[in-house]
């Protein structure tokens, strides 16, 4: 993600960095958090000297409750390990998230519908694919069983479609097989059943789902776009009724976490020029 | 009897055809020594099944030793954003991918290290995962019971018959020939002692009915029973040993180097076309051996790997853009 760079008053600031708050802020403390590659870790862990320093980070690949500090460039990464309460493998991690443990997870798609279903896996026809992509990982694992998800993304009118090309990670209405009969993702999940997107923060506003349709609807818009501007950015009818106002700017005390302490190397988050 | 042979002996015990796993888990402690021999054999018609994927499965595929890749995700994370030379293959139908869940893969391993045929789940419930249409190897004829590495179906469905729980999905056990495995420490016997996260090492292990080990060391059977709690894998599961120090580079290994990231994006970046893969094979595999290859990546760079040992980590290379 380039720096895009912005000014509001003194604090100069990048659109990455207004992402990372924005999800820092979905964390509240006391949580067990899933946490992805990229920019979803820089943001836990900036909630983690913020507002929600009793959180529990997990890493997929086998760290629990791990209190990394220097930037883990991946989830398989030694710098995971530091100070975490056990240090396993995929069995726990996983296990731990099919059991209910997990309260929140972050993540990431190419596609969004208007449903929370994101698409990880191919673009276009999946028998004759204009892209193979990287493929499920455990996007879908953690989707399925965390209480709440949120999905972070690149806003474009194709990528927020009617119909994502695949269902790599299921949204509140998905379909039931072998048949592929559309039901809702409650029904579905029966005993198994904890939640699922809560939100999505994309490179233009943040996006909630109706408790009810389980269609989402636009929360707050970043600076510099109205509500109608991201509506047209969508390919289904993104309901705009219920708008909040204008996403939080980051504060200095977070910019100055973001790029002095947690990411000073700039290996997720550019730094504003 | 000794377990130990050479990495050319290793790779001659993976044969065309070959149903095969790695340690590791994305860009750390994969096997990558022996990838490099598997390729410059020239190997071909490779079955993985992988818990998930990474370079090693990048540089079979984009050599051409691979038929069908059974797995997740495929990527180099920060150096890659996907796997460019299966994308390739994919879109020219010269590779057969099957998709399944990361959970759900892992517990294709576990039910295989289990000696149970299958195991439940509810994960991914109302994906395309689970979309018969996209059944792969059904579509190619091949689940007619005729290979015995293919399962008769991708999935089953049914619902909990104790609880009531709802819908459950059974995924086939995977039935593995031969795991390579790249770890810090192993005894004359066989004995694995493996530092820091342990990915699903343990599974793949006891999953395949033959488990290589490279290793950093090869060390006194007697020092690692002193601290069997330590210890992740026994001796009876490793049939054969490797001692090969890097064994892992490119990727990473815990408390004793990090990742090359300049190795892996500048593959991923050259890549893309098969002439790509070709120029870089021929720069960076074919003439060379592991000893070579080490050479030509240099001291300086090496070094700047090598873990500090008191964190388990490089403090010496540059990881930011």
């Amino acid at each position: 993600m380039a720096a895009d760079t912005r000014q509001s008053g003194e604090l100069k600031y990048g659109l990455a960095d207004l992402l990372t708050c924005a999800a820092a802020r979905e964390v509240q403390d006391n949580e067990i958090v899933f946490a992805g590659t990229g920019l979803p870790m820089v943001a836990i862990m900036l909630a983690q000297k913020t507002h929600a320093p009793n959180l529990k980070l997990i890493f997929e690949a086998g760290t629990l409750d791990g209190r990394p500090t220097e930037l883990p460039t991946s989830v398989g990464d030694a710098r995971c390990e530091v100070g975490a309460s056990r240090s396993s493998g995929l069995h726990d991690a996983f296990s731990i998230a099919q059991r209910g443990y997990v309260d929140l997870g972050f993540l990431g798609g190419a596609e969004v519908d208007e449903y929370g279903n994101v698409n990880t896996t191919a673009i276009g026809d999946y028998l004759e694919p204009q892209l193979r992509l990287t493929g499920s990982g455990g996007n879908p694992d953690i989707n399925s069983f965390a209480a709440r998800t949120v999905f972070i993304m690149v806003h474009e009118k194709r990528r927020f479609t009617r119909q994502v090309s695949y269902i790599t990670s299921p949204g509140w209405r998905v379909k039931k097989w072998p048949e592929g009969t559309p039901v809702a993702r409650r029904e579905l999940y029966g005993a198994a059943y904890r939640g699922g997107p809560s939100a999505v923060i994309s490179t233009a506003g943040v996006f909630r789902f109706d408790d009810e349709s389980g269609r989402m609807y636009l929360d707050t818009c970043h600076p510099g776009y109205t509500p109608e501007q991201i509506a047209d950015m969508c390919q289904f009818d993104l309901d705009i009724t219920r708008v909040g106002g204008e996403t939080p700017l980051p504060t200095a005390e977070e910019l100055h976490l973001i790029h002095r302490v947690l990411d000073p190397d700039a290996i997720f988050i550019p730094h504003p020029q | 009897m000794s377990k130990r042979i050479t990495l050319q002996q290793a790779a001659a015990l993976v044969p065309d055809g070959c149903c095969l796993t790695f340690s590791g888990f994305t860009i750390w402690r994969r096997p990558m020594a022996l990838v490099f021999e598997l390729i410059r054999a020239r190997r071909r018609h490779l079955h993985l099944v992988e818990v998930q994927g990474g370079p090693q499965s990048e540089f079979l595929i984009g050599a051409g030793c691979v038929d069908i890749w059974e797995s997740c995700w495929i990527g180099h994370e920060l150096y890659g954003k996907y796997g460019a030379n299966l994308s390739r293959k994919v879109a020219e139908k010269k590779i057969i991918v099957e998709d399944y869940s990361h959970a759900e893969m892992l517990l294709r391993l576990e039910a295989a290290a289990a000696g149970i045929p299958f195991a439940p789940s509810q994960s991914s419930l109302g994906t395309d995962i689970h979309n018969p249409e996209y059944d792969m190897l059904g579509r190619a004829g091949l689940r007619n019971g005729d290979n015995p590495h293919i399962p008769r179906h991708k999935y089953r469905f049914m619902d909990d018959p104790f609880y009531d729980a709802g819908q459950i999905v059974l995924v086939p056990a995977a039935k593995i020939d031969v795991a390579v495995m790249c770890v810090q420490q192993v005894g004359e016997e066989g004995t694995v002692r493996i530092s820091g996260q342990r990915y699903s090492d343990q599974e793949v292990a006891r999953a395949a009915d033959v488990t290589i080990v490279l290793a950093e060391e090869v060390v006194p059977e007697e020092y690692l029973r002193r601290d069997a709690e330590r210890n992740a894998i026994p001796t009876f599961e490793v049939d054969h040993i490797v001692e090969c120090k890097w064994g892992g580079y490119p990727t990473g290994m815990f408390g004793r180097y990090d990742v090359d990231g300049d190795f892996l994006r500048d593959f991923y970046q050259r890549t893309r076309t098969q002439e790509g893969f070709d120029d870089w094979a021929q720069e960076w595999v074919y003439p060379l051996d592991h000893a070579g290859l080490l050479e030509k990546v240099g001291v300086k760079r090496l070094l700047a790997l090598k873990a500090n040992t008191a964190l388990q980590y490089s403090t010496s290379i540059k990881r930011g853009g």
